[in-house]
């Protein structure tokens, strides 16, 4: 009796974490807008609902299996063979977590400088999340599409109407056309698929062979829509611009979750379902990857806006993924995962530094800061801690990634090893040059005349960031130890090792 | 001699039921608008909503007859006329679609001083055209059902008289309308000409393994194939031929254009289908590559057209000539999945469609009650009527096939059917030219959502009929991804039924 209630809990569980931020999206459709009070405590108990369901996927995750767990099947199509699967594995696991951790956050950044479409607000950022639960576990490659594309409505709201300036119009287009243009590629290379195996379940897809040209068409046509989400380097443009006109919220949620999309999906489907083109194409991405590391390092310090500057460290971190995931080995794959998420937690509370300093100052432009140390030492004291997580300094999470990753890409080419590990030299450089600007040296009183420091609310924003990145960069096996057996799955099925 | 008439002819009247009662219920509008409006003695009513809502009255009966005609399947009036499952569902889409577009089109009548109650019963009549289009088995009742539906549309596009750019696009209409005819009527004499039969059955037989014995392939043939596919193109707006679509879309009345944007293409393409598929299922090498290059043109015209526009509803005249694109890709696939997909396509565009143009036909300012003419007028939507904005932001984005919208399914099993024949120029091409179409649909969104406007509108409130309509519609747009499978599994049959 009492393990028929846990199976059913079990598998009831993910469906549930799936469906309540749309539940409470549908909820705060009938209160009225002007119960701004109510429509936040709503949205905000929500989302922690949400992320306190989602922490049982964790409690009750069994590591030492490496197939999918919490199933839940759903006939969604029938005749075809397509069916809507939710599972999750050690991979997906920490993305769910990271996104159900980082909406109310969203919700909190928000809480005060959102003054325009509440609601809309909340519901925006509701709804995307339950999306990208979606994305992360569905286990159909015709519903992922679906999904990994859906999130774009949100985000284009999001960015079009509470982004700063007038140049949000041409950043909100960018992001929407450029992401569009990669992703319907991977639409016809899904029906072909579709057409060879009959089905698009991913377990049998995984089990199934392609031939060695078709892996290689299907691989670019995959890589067309995730290299764009990565971003990779030659279509990274949409990033910084989207970034930059976000609101702060929005850019937590596009460097938190969005661009793990991408990474995600390479680690999902193209590796383990076209091994022979992925090893084809390794060199590529090992060339590409080290390019944005370098480029995208060496573009940030040029950058005179605070939110380029993160955005363009972001490209760069991603880079550092990307150069990991396709190591395929499982060291390399780990490390990756890990990137992932401390670049999710590190530059997540990087922007919303970015934003606590542009709620008080209406600016981002670096040249009129300066001197915050004297005025807002506590702010100096967590800006400093995730600097310092940024450059992956031993002790913090981005360490144990890199280092990871690094290692990972050492066992199979040590001249692109050589060449990645600049990028931790530069970013020593601009991370420490922006913090040098902004907090030290003289004040400007001449430009900044209020100053306020963290509020409580602000302060209790960043504690969970700084737990986190404390907690993974000192133990990070609790991390390390769910991911272990999906991914050595897929390193042996890929024959990679 | 009358009661053995009548037993020879007893299926045949219990099978054409509904086009007997829309028939005659059109008359008897018609005869109680005249006697009405003209009588002194109630100081000459204006009858236009009144006949209006008989008209649905009589539109939801006809389809309840359609649906529970005990004939299912029989070939009637000599061969002339079928009845099948094929035939009912797009009878009962076109009846639906003529429903809904008279719903959204009262308050246009009251507001535009419309006084004109034939214009219903017009509308009634050109909706009975459909039904017999849909269900026509010959070539001589083709081609009448076409023209009896084709006359009914010259009037009412040209119906607003004091408007120039009403009669304008009526002639223009009229002028390629009838040259289209020709062209379809010069392809059935050929045809007939060539063979000795006009009945489809007896093409199908004739041409059945026609393509396996080339020294029997004649040219005359080939070339009354083409007549033929140029005029059903023609009517359907596909791209080499659609130059008059967006002039007529624009210079008529807006609950017209509704009207037209909606209901013939599902009628026009359903008689379309049969006839290809089942009279000309062997010669599928020509008329396919045909379909294709209109297909392709469509696309790209549709994508490309729609982005220098500036006015609401000559963007839709080069959207839906778009949406036919897609909806040719279908046709040509000459698969069950094509017709399958071409079916699901034709359902969701007309969903889409009424909700479009029942915003549309809402937008209009209070006081003047001026129409929203230019995108621009749309500015500042999102704040003065939110709710709206949304609705039309949803619709917009499903038209452009974002998952996950019902636009993006339909769309999606086009693909499907297109890679599934191999037609992968066409699936390519679909895919690039979806994108691209979505530059002008997000264009509408930006207009209502970001930009702020010179001078703030406010509109008047809509009415019930259209709020109902606008609300159905979104939550189909809406939610039909999450459970897609009846209407997956009711136009897998039909496609079975037509193809097998």
């Amino acid at each position: 009796m009492h393990e028929k209630v846990m199976i059913m809990t079990q598998s009831s569980l993910l469906p549930f974490v799936l469906l309540s931020p749309l539940v409470g999206s549908v909820v705060l459709l009938f209160v009225p807008s002007w119960r701004v009070r109510t429509i936040k405590s709503i949205a905000l108990c929500t989302s922690v609902i949400t992320f306190l369901a989602s922490l049982f996927l964790w409690v009750f995750f069994n590591s030492s299996l490496s197939k999918f767990q919490f199933m839940y099947t759903f006939d969604w199509l029938p005749l075809s063979n397509i069916q809507c699967t939710l599972g999750i594995d050690g991979i997906s696991l920490f993305f769910v977590l990271l996104t159900t951790f980082l909406t109310p956050i969203c919700i909190l950044t928000g809480w005060m400088s959102v003054t325009k479409y509440v609601r809309e607000y909340t519901i925006a950022f509701l709804v995307m999340e339950s999306l990208t639960i979606a994305v992360f576990c569905m286990l159909d490659l015709l519903l992922f599409y679906v999904f990994f594309e859906s999130v774009l409505i949100p985000m284009f709201v999001i960015i079009g109407v509470w982004g700063s300036r007038e140049r949000k119009i041409r950043a909100a287009y960018q992001f929407f056309i450029y992401t569009l243009f990669g992703s319907v590629l991977m639409l016809l290379a899904i029906l072909l698929i579709y057409f060879q195996a009959g089905t698009t379940d991913l377990h049998i897809l995984l089990a199934t062979e392609f031939s060695e040209r078709r892996q290689i068409l299907l691989w670019l046509a995959f890589f067309a829509s995730f290299a764009v989400k990565v971003p990779m380097v030659p279509v990274h443009i949409w990033l910084p611009e989207a970034h930059v006109e976000a609101p702060t919220a929005g850019s937590v949620v596009l460097a938190g979750i969005m661009l793990k999309l991408g990474t995600y999906g390479f680690l999902r489907f193209s590796i383990p379902m076209f091994p022979e083109a992925t090893l084809y194409f390794t060199p590529l991405i090992y060339t590409m990857s080290v390019i944005g590391v370098m480029y995208a390092s060496l573009t940030t310090v040029r950058q005179i806006d605070m939110k380029k500057i993160i955005a363009y460290s972001s490209v760069a971190h991603m880079a550092f993924v990307t150069l990991g995931l396709f190591s395929l080995n499982v060291q390399g794959i780990e490390g990756a995962l890990l990137l992932m998420l401390s670049h999710g937690l590190v530059s997540g509370a990087l922007f919303l530094c970015v934003g606590v300093l542009y709620d008080r100052h209406k600016t981002r432009l670096v040249k009129y800061y300066g001197g915050c140390v004297h005025t807002m030492p506590v702010f100096a004291v967590l800006f400093l801690f995730f600097t310092m997580g940024n450059i992956s300094l031993p002790g913090t999470s981005s360490f144990i990634g890199e280092f990871l990753v690094l290692l990972g890409v050492f066992q199979s080419n040590t001249f692109i090893t050589v060449l990645a590990a600049t990028g931790m030299v530069l970013g020593g450089a601009y991370s420490l040059w922006l913090y040098n600007r902004v907090v030290f040296g003289t004040f400007k009183p001449s430009y900044l005349s209020t100053f306020s420091d963290v509020n409580r609310r602000e302060f209790f924003v960043f504690l969970p960031f700084v737990v986190g990145v404390l907690w993974m960069g000192l133990y990070p096996e609790v991390f390390l130890d769910p991911m272990h057996a999906s991914v050595s799955t897929i390193v042996q099925h890929g024959k990679f090792s | 001699m009358t009661s053995q008439f009548l037993q020879l002819f007893e299926n045949d009247l219990l099978a054409l039921l509904p086009e007997v009662f829309l028939i005659t219920s059109a008359i008897i509008l018609l005869m109680y608008g005249v006697i009405w409006s003209t009588s002194q003695a109630h100081g000459y009513p204006i009858l236009i909503t009144n006949v209006g809502w008989l008209s649905l009255f009589v539109l939801s009966v006809a389809g309840l007859l359609v649906l529970h005609n005990p004939i299912t399947t029989m070939v009637v009036l000599y061969n002339s006329l079928v009845v099948d499952q094929f035939s009912t569902l797009l009878k009962v889409v076109v009846l639906l679609s003529a429903f809904c577009s008279i719903c959204i089109s009262f308050e246009y009548f009251a507001d535009e001083r419309i006084n004109a109650f034939e214009y219903i019963v017009l509308l009634l009549l050109s909706t009975c055209s459909m039904l017999l289009m849909v269900s026509s088995y010959d070539l001589i009742s083709m081609y009448l059902a076409i023209e009896f539906q084709s006359l009914c549309f010259y009037v009412i596009a040209a119906s607003k008289r004091t408007s120039e750019f009403s009669t304008e696009a009526g002639l223009k209409y009229f002028v390629l309308g009838a040259f289209s005819s020709g062209i379809l009527l010069f392809g059935c004499s050929l045809l007939y000409g060539f063979t000795g039969v006009t009945n489809f059955e007896d093409l199908a037989k004739i041409f059945t393994g026609y393509a396996e014995l080339p020294m029997l392939t004649s040219s005359g043939i080939l070339i009354a194939l083409i007549f033929l596919a140029v005029g059903f193109l023609f009517k359907i707006t596909a791209a080499p031929f659609h130059m008059w679509a967006p002039d007529v879309y624009e210079g008529a009345p807006t609950c017209v254009t509704a009207f037209f944007a909606i209901t013939p293409k599902v009628a026009v393409l359903g008689m379309f289908l049969r006839l290809f598929f089942s009279s000309f299922y062997d010669l599928m090498g020509p008329w396919q590559k045909i379909i294709v290059l209109c297909s392709l043109a469509s696309m790209i015209v549709g994508a490309l057209g729609a982005i220098s526009q500036t006015k609401i509803k000559r963007l839709l005249a080069y959207s839906s000539i778009g949406h036919v694109g897609y909806l040719l890709i279908g046709f040509a696939c000459g698969s069950v999945e094509g017709v399958q997909a071409l079916l699901l396509y034709l359902i969701i565009y007309v969903i889409m469609t009424v909700n479009m143009f029942s915003a549309v036909l809402s937008l209009r300012t209070q006081g003047e009650g001026l129409r929203v003419k230019y995108l621009s007028d749309l500015s500042g939507l999102s704040r003065s009527n939110p709710i709206l904005a949304f609705t039309l932001t949803m619709t917009l984005f499903s038209m452009a096939g974002i998952p996950p919208l019902a636009g993006f399914c339909s769309k999606f099993y086009v693909f499907f059917a297109a890679l599934g024949s191999s037609m992968y120029v066409l699936a390519v091409v679909g895919v690039l030219t979806s994108v691209l179409s979505c530059f002008y649909y997000i264009r509408l969104v930006k207009v209502m959502y970001f930009e702020t406007p010179h001078v703030w509108v406010s509109y008047a409130p809509m009415d019930k009929e259209k709020a109902v309509l606008l609300g159905l519609t979104l939550f189909f747009t809406m939610f039909f991804f999450v459970y897609p499978s009846p209407l997956f599994l009711l136009t897998h049959e039909i496609a079975l039924s037509i193809c097998l």
